[in-house]
């Protein structure tokens, strides 16, 4: 007995104490503003995990309170690959933080699908901090969803002393340009290519761009309207990255190299000059900064757009690229738009471009854009005949996963060419 | 050898033969054996433990060596965090939440399948032990949309509910014989006595099921400290995480930190550990009952 | 477990027992006819018994038995998870899993997780058990030791292990100490050898248990039929082989089941170190992993819930079948006839 009721005690005690501990830490669930005598919350979702990135979001979130007293944000940082699982859990349980990244295509169609997304009432100064460009690729049906931030064409970053160090004078424009760079660059001992394979998408970049290169502009959009792929070019792409994969540009063990995270990730190699190149998007230098040594932006970074492929039906000037944009989920308060509207003033904009090493969306403050790599990626976005968004947020992401998935089974040897065009095809009846 | 097998007689021969008995001078390669056995289990966790101590420069350089000098700065960060604490709470709150409904509930309704008669006792059990052909792995998917639709999504409750029910076959196949085995003679005496079933349940069977429901009970919490995969669905922002959920969620965000994430994984660790070696006799005790039958 | 192994004490007497109960608590008062006292006692029953199992059986049934039917109900839909489900496809997400590659990958590495693990650690377990198995100093230390890698959680050991196995980690590090540098690998992400990586770390943290699991069963052998084989002039290995291994066979049996539904379903180690996407590049991927993937993260929550079907599906036939055929001897129906 006595055994008995210590147990019971004990038992209690260590809930009790749990409990209290846990009410401290626990609680506030998910997202979801809160609103009581005037003070409102707004929980906010992105992207960057470290250093300037995520303050800056910190400091804006600070600088909104600061004008408006009232409003109080905070910044949930989840780290780029988790987001969306943990994106759509909350979005279809009514956990949804108010303000969030948003990828944009085939994803977004999937939140407005569901009518979890708040339409935006842009005014004419947030149309035009916007331009009509970026506007375009978050518009559906005459209703804009979500508040373009920044533009992120995708090309080639690379090290401009590795580069030299090989003995390459020029960057390439053709694939063959490439490879022949590939076989210099291997004689450096570093890795000519890098990419974070285990994230699956950045591997399945560069069948996107392939795909780019391969296919007529009408062709990409028909696919991404019916998400059937039976123009030979998607074929056609598949068999142009392996004949690439041929001549081994990546780095070994790149199916379990992350894209972002740490200094074994494929931008940490790049900032440590490990690689010498990688294809990604322009948000690539900003966490290539946050992995060098110093965690000072890379001094010899460049960029060059995606080369050329013979016989290709795209535009050899079309870009992949996507934007990043901030939506609002349908119970968001008033308070949240005007959040988004501070984020695209000119002074966060430029403060935005300065701490992720961006190109922000609005033209004013493009004038900081001072980096090499961003004005040669500026340049190139502006002179394309057109622009692709990245083709796992287009198709949405069920066929976006498998699409990604059998690039990088083609990539290990364990797949084929003709399985990416198959696969993602069996991933549409899926879902 | 053939020294012994001359004389089966000898109680050397019969102690090489079956192991076991009073014997002084012991095998040393079995004691090699067993050492090798335990470093094999033991160095891994050591290596966790001890990587905390380093810095993350001095894995890169030596991935397998010895701290030099010896760092704290990773542990007692990760001591004054409040995610940790807070990560850790939650998992208490679960476990033990969970194992109080998986015992309470586990036990009155093995009583009943163990000591009552009647139409369905038989389908009852089978009931408890089908489940066992469900697990919570496999039963995942639309168990994340029955709590949805409860509303129990990124709610520590949406975690406890589904683990007591999802602990119950598990108990019931242990209790149930454990109850049985209570002889009539007891119950018959508390009915002379005017006890009625519920007191008899009450007053004598709880204690008398004591060590059955520690093993069932340790069972459950090691289970629920351990779950995964649904926290890894119900829960959703960082205040709510419970411990394994915390680990790859730092070692995601700290990834460029392999030392952080080696101290925090050992931190991680140490609540299960603890709570072994405080059980650990009822728990390979239990476990050997249950094997011995 | 226990039941399957146990011995029922008194199966006959509790019947008899309940009524002489029932019987026994009228007997003092002045007597009411005996029928109606009997129905008296029968609903009072009927009420204990509905208060005492009835909270268990609630949340059994809502949350364990009440999924297996949603389960199969949205598995014949496509459904993105918002909403109702509207999309009536029949059986058509069925017909894409098994005519899936990926699929049919998942279950060629579960067979061959569940067959290897059969042969590495039992074997393994089975000799450590008979070697660990006497009166030595520190037996009890030595047992709690080897428990350690079952109690800590598949996240832990995953994340620990990922880290270790490392291009330029610890593993590979020892082995340059040790002068092995040659056989220096890609643990993780050779195709070739991931599969024997996750088998060692599976093995790793789930011998322990095999063995205390066999430890027990060792211990329940009397010790006079070794000293009897002994004094027939039966030699080491004779007895081990005509006597402990088939004494051992009942846990040899239920440690082999556990195993077996263990390993259909293994998902935690193989999404911490392998993540929801290359797992199957690294040929590690499992039933579970597939679910998850094609499932949640892709937002095909009715196909989904169709691979669930068919995991559990999976699962019944197997285990049913292993008890029909392996554990009939063993068990005299505990699952199927249950609680006579």
């Amino acid at each position: 007995m006595m055994s008995k009721t210590r147990g019971a005690a004990a038992l209690a005690l260590g809930l009790g104490l749990a409990l209290a501990v846990g009410g401290c830490a626990g609680g506030s669930s998910g997202g979801g503003g809160g609103s009581s005598n005037g003070q409102v919350t707004l929980t906010l979702w992105q992207v960057s995990t470290t250093g300037p990135g995520q303050q800056y979001f910190l400091d804006a979130a600070k600088a909104y309170h600061a004008m408006h007293p009232n409003v109080t944000i905070k910044v949930q940082t989840i780290q780029n690959e988790d987001l969306d699982g943990k994106l759509q859990t909350a979005l279809n349980s009514n956990s949804a933080p108010d303000i969030f990244l948003q990828r944009g295509g085939g994803k977004m169609q999937a939140m407005i699908n569901a009518g979890e997304l708040q339409t935006l009432d842009l005014s004419s100064a947030d149309k035009t901090n916007v331009g009509s460009a970026a506007l375009a690729s978050v518009t559906v049906g005459g209703q804009v969803y979500a508040m373009p931030v920044d533009t992120q064409p995708e090309g080639i970053y690379y090290s401009k002393t590795l580069f030299q160090q090989a003995g390459i004078t020029a960057t390439p424009t053709t694939i063959a340009e490439l490879e022949t760079d590939v076989a210099k660059l291997k004689t450096l001992n570093v890795a000519p290519i890098a990419v974070g394979a285990k994230d699956a998408w950045p591997a399945a970049h560069w069948y996107y761009n392939f795909a780019l290169r391969e296919c007529s502009q009408s062709a990409m959009a028909s696919a991404a309207k019916s998400l059937t792929f039976t123009d030979p070019c998607w074929n056609k792409a598949a068999n142009d990255l392996a004949a690439f994969l041929k001549v081994s540009p990546f780095e070994k063990g790149f199916l379990t190299t992350s894209s972002q995270q740490g200094a074994g990730s494929s931008a940490g190699m790049l900032a440590n000059h490990k690689a010498a190149m990688e294809l990604m998007g322009s948000w690539d230098p900003g966490v290539i900064a946050s992995l060098t040594p110093n965690q000072q932006p890379l001094p010899d970074l460049g960029w060059f757009p995606f080369p050329a492929v013979a016989g290709g039906q795209g535009d050899p000037s079309a870009l992949m690229g996507g934007n990043d944009a901030y939506s609002l989920s349908k119970n968001a308060p008033k308070e949240a738009f005007g959040f988004l509207e501070f984020m695209l003033t000119k002074d966060q904009q430029e403060a935005y471009a300065k701490a992720l090493q961006a190109i922000p969306v609005n033209q004013q403050a493009q004038s900081v854009v001072t980096e090499p790599y961003n004005i040669s990626a500026l340049q190139a976005f502006n002179k394309a005949s057109y622009s692709m968004q990245y083709l796992d947020t287009q198709f949405g992401q069920n066929v976006g996963n498998a699409m990604n998935t059998s690039v990088v089974n083609l990539m290990a040897g364990t797949g084929s060419a003709a399985d990416i065009v198959s696969q993602t095809i069996a991933a549409a009846a899926k879902g | 050898m053939s020294a012994t097998t001359a004389e089966p007689w000898s109680p050397g021969a019969r102690r090489k033969a079956r192991g076991g008995g009073r014997r002084r001078r012991e095998n040393p390669f079995v004691y090699f054996i067993a050492l090798v056995f335990i470093a094999v289990c033991i160095a891994p966790v050591l290596y966790i433990v001890i990587g905390g101590f380093r810095t993350n420069s001095q894995i890169t350089s030596s991935p397998a060596g010895l701290p030099h000098p010896w760092v704290v700065a990773n542990y007692t960060g990760i001591l004054t965090s409040v995610t940790f604490w807070g990560e850790l709470a939650n998992s208490a709150v679960v476990a033990f939440a969970s194992t109080l409904g998986i015992v309470v509930l586990g036990l009155m309704v093995s009583f009943v399948i163990a000591r009552y008669d009647f139409k369905f006792k038989g389908a009852m059990y089978s009931l408890f032990a089908a489940g066992l052909m469900f697990p919570l792995v496999i039963a995942i998917t639309p168990l994340y949309i029955v709590i949805k639709d409860l509303g129990l999504v990124d709610n520590l409750g949406g975690v406890i509910i589904p683990q007591i029910g999802f602990g119950l076959p598990t108990t019931v196949i242990i209790l149930v014989p454990f109850l049985r085995a209570i002889p009539k003679e007891i119950e018959e005496a508390a009915a002379i006595d005017g006890t009625s079933r519920l007191g008899f349940f009450f007053r004598m069977v709880v204690p008398l099921s004591l060590p059955g429901v520690v093993t069932v009970g340790i069972l459950a919490f090691i289970g629920s400290w351990n779950n995964y995969v649904l926290p890894l669905y119900v829960l959703n922002s960082q205040a709510n995480f419970t411990l394994p959920l915390g680990v790859q969620a730092f070692s995601s965000q700290y990834s460029q930190d392999t030392a952080k994430v080696l101290a925090f994984t050992s931190l991680a660790m140490l609540p299960a550990l603890v709570f072994f070696s405080v059980f650990q006799k009822r728990i390979v005790g239990g476990l050997t009952g249950a094997v011995k039958g | 477990m226990s039941d399957t192994l146990g011995t029922d004490t008194a199966p006959g007497r509790q019947s008899q027992g309940t009524t002489r109960v029932g019987d026994a608590a009228q007997a003092g008062s002045p007597t009411p006819p005996r029928a109606a006292a009997r129905r008296r006692g029968r609903a009072r029953m009927r009420f204990e018994i509905a208060l005492l199992s009835g909270p268990a059986i609630l949340m059994f049934t809502a949350f364990v038995i009440f999924p297996v039917a949603l389960a199969a109900y949205y598995g014949f839909y496509r459904w993105q998870g918002y909403g109702p489900a509207t999309d009536w496809v029949g059986l058509n997400n069925y017909r894409l899993i098994f005519t899936d590659p990926a699929f049919q990958q998942v279950l060629k590495h579960n067979l061959l997780i569940a067959v290897l693990s059969l042969v590495i650690q039992g074997p393994l377990a089975i000799g450590l058990a008979l070697l660990l198995n006497r009166k030595m100093r520190g037996r009890a230390v030595i047992r709690v030791l080897i428990f350690v890698p079952y109690v800590i959680s598949e996240v832990i050991v995953g994340t620990g292990w990922s880290l270790m196995l490392q291009v330029n980690g610890a593993v590979n590090d020892v082995l340059a100490h040790l002068g092995l540098g040659s056989l220096q690998s890609d643990w993780l992400a050779d195709p070739k050898l991931a599969i024997w990586t996750l088998m060692a770390i599976i093995s790793w943290k789930y011998i322990g248990f095999a063995v205390i699991l066999m430890l027990a069963g060792l211990q329940s052998i009397p010790d006079e039929v070794f000293e009897a084989a002994a004094i027939d002039g039966a030699s080491f290995w004779q007895m081990q082989r005509r006597i402990t291994l088939p004494l051992l066979g009942p846990t040899i049996r239920i440690w082999g089941f556990l195993s077996i539904i263990g390993s259909l379903q293994l998902f935690d180690l193989v999404y911490i170190i392998w993540g929801q996407y290359i797992s199957g590049t690294a040929g590690t991927s499992t039933m579970a992993i597939y679910m998850v993937s094609q499932g949640r993260d892709a937002g095909n929550y009715g196909y989904g819930n169709a691979v669930a079907v068919v995991m559990f599906l999976i699962s019944l036939i197997v285990a049913l079948i292993y008890q029909r055929l392996i554990l009939r001897r063993d068990l005299r129906g505990a699952v199927t006839e249950g609680a006579s």
